[in-house]
């Protein structure tokens, strides 16, 4: 076993140096550089700094996001629950066919797909209009906040969904129909039995799609131009347009902070679950 | 709170492939029946039919007199206990059991006397907060059976509710199942693949055979009269025997073949029999074993030498090749391995078919 287990650490150690290389050193550069001024010198500047400018975008960050999740936790759990407890087996195998879909589709073109879905010209008002189910007049663009969850939960609830439907699909049939025997409804059932036994997978989903969220540039550069918008734009904005490399990271210090609060909320809620069992 | 239930020509499919192919059964109200049957024969599509969650092609299921083959599952009086116990893992052994009052919309105070009530019932007084996954698989079990009891079903469904205890804990389960289920008078369906489970739990027994019904009967009667060879090796008389015989009167005469001595059996054969092959089926416990030259009379006398020899307890169980087949045979003395002996069959102890008949 020695010898073994010396030749098996030892093909890890690769992967580790990429690992190390490409990720934990720039990350602990940026970390560090957070701290620093242009100098070099120790300083909280780039905070106070982040703190005058951006408070109201992390907020505004820290909501979309927030909202984001409760939606996409909200479509996963239909989508996921359709697939389990549905009785049409044409929908059911409909709905498995094409909820997948945006899955394969980036960020960038999600978002520049919505910039002409939704804008006030757009796609869908125009068919709204069309189908006479609003006035022309009465038509808003979407290209603001609305714009950024709306191409949030339609790019990640496929990815929870997913998660979701699987581990609903590997929970054992008869607990469901012992609920069905009992005379719950669909939706009980699928609130009271299937949910909380699902709540892990759905819990990771959602941490998952958090800190994607959190990273990504795109959306909210090209669907809402206006401010507050989040801190991936303000980042980019500090780095390209001033040079100030500082506040930005300060600002990536902060993003971290919360998917790290993410993350931690996550486990502690995996151990309390685990320690139940 | 009992009632009839009538299962009238049920026959339900997956798909394609027909899964039980026209079963009828009438079980009388409080009646313990257990459905016995090899593994994948329909059983439980039988009780998964009868509960509402399948479907059946054609049929009726009605209980006290009343149709229920088109409603759901809630409004059929039934409740089941699934093999799995199918226990809600996030909820506590009183949420669980108290789960269908719930739903039944009792108010907090009237679900919390039941529960405790029913956990009295299954000796589970001081579970109610605890955890399901916390329990051992007996105590599960009993939780399930509980959850079911709680709704006071009219007719109680049991699939195969002991296979997954440990052999010690089931003997003692069966005998519980089965006084709750007479002191409550209830009336109830307990699916089984365990002959001995069936024969000591059950008022009547329903042997099911590929998706029909092969045999019903008291378990005396199944055990002593099987009706078909299938019945007879499916309760325990597995040993095989093919004669060639004639019948005389209100005996048969068994003419010498590749296995078997000429005998002469005071007894009259399968109905309608004249002459022809059979098929005889005994019991290891029904046979003996005697010295290679004996002879007894009304018996099958089957030549041989033993080939193995084991002690399960209380008696030796050897496997006598005779001829190309081997028999075992139980015999509280230790012989000797290659001992030629002849193996005993009392003509009482044969089941008698005639060949062919399936
Ligand atoms: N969901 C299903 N889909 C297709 N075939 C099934 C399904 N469930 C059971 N079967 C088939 O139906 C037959 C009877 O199954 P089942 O009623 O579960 O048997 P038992 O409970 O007696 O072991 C088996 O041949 C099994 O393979
Ligand atoms: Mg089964």
């Amino acid at each position: 076993m020695g010898p073994n287990r010396n030749i098996s650490i030892l093909l890890t150690v690769p992967a580790l140096v990429v690992v190390a290389l490409l990720f934990i050193y720039p990350l602990g550069f940026s970390l560090v550089g957070a701290f620093q001024d242009k100098a070099g010198a120790w300083t909280l500047g780039n905070f106070g700094r982040a703190w005058d400018l951006y408070r109201l975008d992390t907020a505004f960050t820290v909501v979309i996001v927030l909202v984001s999740c409760a939606l996409i936790a909200f479509f996963s759990v239909a989508i996921g629950g359709y697939l389990t407890l549905g009785e049409s087996r044409v929908a059911k195998a409909i709905l498995n066919f094409v909820y997948r879909w945006p899955l394969f589709i980036p960020f960038i073109v999600a978002a520049q797909c919505m910039r002409t879905f939704i804008a006030r010209n757009g796609m869908m008002n125009m068919t709204l209009v069309y189908f006479g189910i609003l006035d022309l007049d009465q038509v808003q663009g979407f290209l603001d906040w609305r714009g950024i969850v709306f191409t949030f939960v339609w790019k990640q609830t496929p990815f929870v969904a997913l998660m979701v439907a699987g581990a609903m699909a590997g929970l054992d049939r008869a607990t469901i129909e012992a609920a069905r025997n009992l005379g719950a409804s669909r939706l009980r059932i699928l609130v009271e039995i299937v949910v909380p036994q699902v709540s892990r997978t759905l819990a990771v989903g959602l941490v998952l799609s958090f800190v994607t969220m959190m990273s990504v540039l795109s959306v909210p550069l090209m669907l809402s131009g206006q401010s507050p918008s989040m801190l991936t734009v303000n980042m980019a904005w500090r780095i390209n347009s001033v040079g100030d490399y500082g506040t930005a990271n300060a600002l990536g210090f902060v993003s971290y902070l919360m998917t790290g609060f993410a993350a931690w909320f996550y486990l502690r809620h995996g151990m309390r679950e685990r320690a139940g069992r | 709170m009992s009632a009839r239930l009538e299962i009238d020509r049920i026959e339900t499919s997956y798909g394609a492939t027909r899964v039980l192919k026209g079963v009828s059964l009438d079980v009388a109200p409080g009646e313990f029946v257990a459905l016995l049957g090899s593994s994948g024969c329909g059983k439980t599509t039988l009780l998964r039919t009868i509960a509402g969650f399948l479907s059946a092609d054609a049929g009726e299921i009605r209980v006290g007199g009343r149709d229920i083959s088109g409603e759901p599952p809630d409004r059929r009086g039934m409740a089941m206990v699934f093999q799995s116990y199918a226990l809600w893992p996030h909820m506590t052994v009183a949420q669980n059991v108290g789960y269908g009052l719930r739903l039944k919309k009792w108010d907090r105070a009237r679900i919390d006397a039941r529960v405790n009530e029913i956990l009295a019932m299954l000796k589970l007084d001081g579970f109610g907060h605890r955890n399901v996954t916390q329990l051992s698989g007996g105590q599960r079990q009993r939780v399930a059976l509980g959850r079911a009891l709680a709704v006071e079903p009219q007719v109680l469904l049991l699939d195969e509710p002991l296979s997954n205890l440990d052999a010690r804990i089931r003997e003692d389960v069966r005998h519980e199942i089965k006084a709750l289920q007479k002191s409550l008078g209830i009336t109830a369906i307990h699916v089984t693949h365990d002959r001995e489970e069936a024969m000591v739990m059950a008022d009547r027994i329903v042997i099911l055979d590929a998706g029909q019904i092969a045999q019903v009967g008291p378990p005396e009667t199944i055990y002593n009269a099987p009706n078909s060879p299938f019945v007879a090796a499916f309760m325990g008389a597995t040993n095989v025997v093919r004669i060639e015989a004639e019948r005389s009167g209100e005996a048969i005469v068994v003419a010498p073949g590749a296995g078997n001595r000429p005998a002469r059996l005071a007894r009259p054969g399968p109905q309608g029999f004249a002459r022809g092959k059979l098929v005889a089926h005994f019991r290891s416990e029904a046979a003996e074993l005697a010295d290679a030259g004996a002879d007894f009379a009304d018996s099958l006398m089957l030549p041989g030498r033993i080939v193995q020899a084991a002690y399960p307890g209380g008696v030796w169980r050897y496997s006598v090749a005779v001829g190309e087949s081997q028999f075992l045979v139980d015999a509280p003395e230790k012989r000797a391995l290659g001992d030629a002996v002849a193996v005993r069959v009392p003509a009482d102890a044969l089941h008698l078919y005639q060949a062919g008949a399936s």
